[in-house]
């Protein structure tokens, strides 16, 4: 058998399983971090759809960025990200992740998630009500069903790219790999 | 218990205040020479004033100055205090309060970020808020907040506009 072939079609198992489960970090930055609650629990429960709360990064596969991010806190937010394991997903949640929000001139925060991390995806409203996470998520979770949540293949591809860019709001950034 | 204006009375009774105002009720403001401020603060600690609520800022750029405003409390009295006293732009520099209350460091470090006053006595002004910031101070009226954005982060691009066009 075609070696290709063996390693796409475990490619397509791989995707089918992880798509039906997804422990998500919810890096609870901003204000919109207030909707995960009932999105969580019993009211919305989005643990149905086989999604549940992870409590180390390591332990992660989704990076969920609920909000504006400070530069203070962006760094903390890539040594998080370098702390997962492959494959990983980034969304960004929020009007403040996507063009800086209501915060577009504060000197503080940084205007546009997907210049420091590969994002999937973005979840857009300020804030996101759970149906739009919801809604999100699942699409999210087809991403990946589908494979076309390659985030993490794109930072790797392009580490430079997006190191360039942190070091550039962050000056110097500590790297593990 | 002492009510709003006994207090004033006692502050007048033991210092030269520029200017006492009772702001409403529990609530009273004193201006104070700089010189007095600190011998104020540890009267008022010794009479009640134990609690140290914080410490804030104002910068008035076209008098050269900062306002440095404290806000006691007292849990007898009921009452919240500020006391404020004007110190010179340039160099901006005061006494600390930590050895009143050890809290003050940590206020006095997040008012070096913010305006880049120096605390004489407070050795330990690290930046506590900020990280690596090497622009003047950002609360500062003359810091330039707009340009400073644009010169450092790249706005979204919506098929050749930008959402803050
Ligand atoms: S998008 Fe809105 S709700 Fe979310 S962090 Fe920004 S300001 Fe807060």
């Amino acid at each position: 058998m075609n070696n290709n072939f063996v390693k796409g079609s475990w490619q397509e198992i791989l995707d089918w399983a992880q798509n039906k489960s997804i422990n998500m970090l919810h890096y609870c930055t901003g204000c919109g971090a207030i909707e995960l609650p009932p999105t969580m629990t019993s009211r919305y429960d989005m643990s149905r759809f086989g999604i549940g709360p992870a409590a180390t990064p390591r332990q992660a596969d989704l990076l969920l960025v609920t909000g504006y991010l400070s530069t203070k806190t962006l760094r903390r937010l890539i040594y998080t990200y370098e702390q997962m394991q492959a494959p990983k997903f980034v969304v960004g949640f929020g009007s403040c992740t996507i063009n800086g929000g209501m915060y577009w001139d504060s000197y503080n925060t940084i205007k546009q998630l997907d210049k420091y991390l590969p994002v999937e995806m973005y979840i857009a409203g300020c804030m996101p009500r759970p149906e739009a996470i919801l809604d999100g998520l699942l699409k999210l979770k087809k991403m990946i069903a589908d494979g076309e949540a390659d985030g993490y293949q794109r930072y790797q591809d392009n580490l430079e790219y997006y190191h360039q860019n942190q070091e550039a709001v962050l000056g110097e950034v500590q790297r593990t790999q | 218990m002492r009510n709003e204006k006994d207090l004033l009375q006692l502050m007048n009774a033991h210092f030269e205040p520029l200017k006492l105002e009772i702001k409403r009720k529990q609530n009273v403001s004193v201006e104070f020479k700089k010189e007095e401020l600190i011998q104020a603060l540890s009267f008022l600690k010794s009479h009640s004033y134990r609690h140290l609520s914080t410490i804030s800022c104002v910068d008035w750029p076209e008098e050269g100055e900062f306002e440095l405003v404290y806000h006691l409390f007292s849990y007898d009295d009921l009452i919240n205090i500020s006391l404020k006293t004007r110190i010179k732009r340039d160099p901006g520099i005061f006494q600390t309060a930590k050895e009143i209350w050890p809290v003050a460091e940590f206020y006095e470090r997040d008012i070096h970020d913010f305006f880049g006053v120096k605390f004489k006595g407070n050795d330990n002004l690290e930046e506590l808020i900020l990280e690596n910031w090497q622009e003047i101070p950002p609360m500062r009226k003359d810091f330039d907040t707009r340009k400073f954005v644009n010169d450092k982060y790249e706005w979204r691009d919506y098929n050749g506009q930008k959402h803050t066009d």
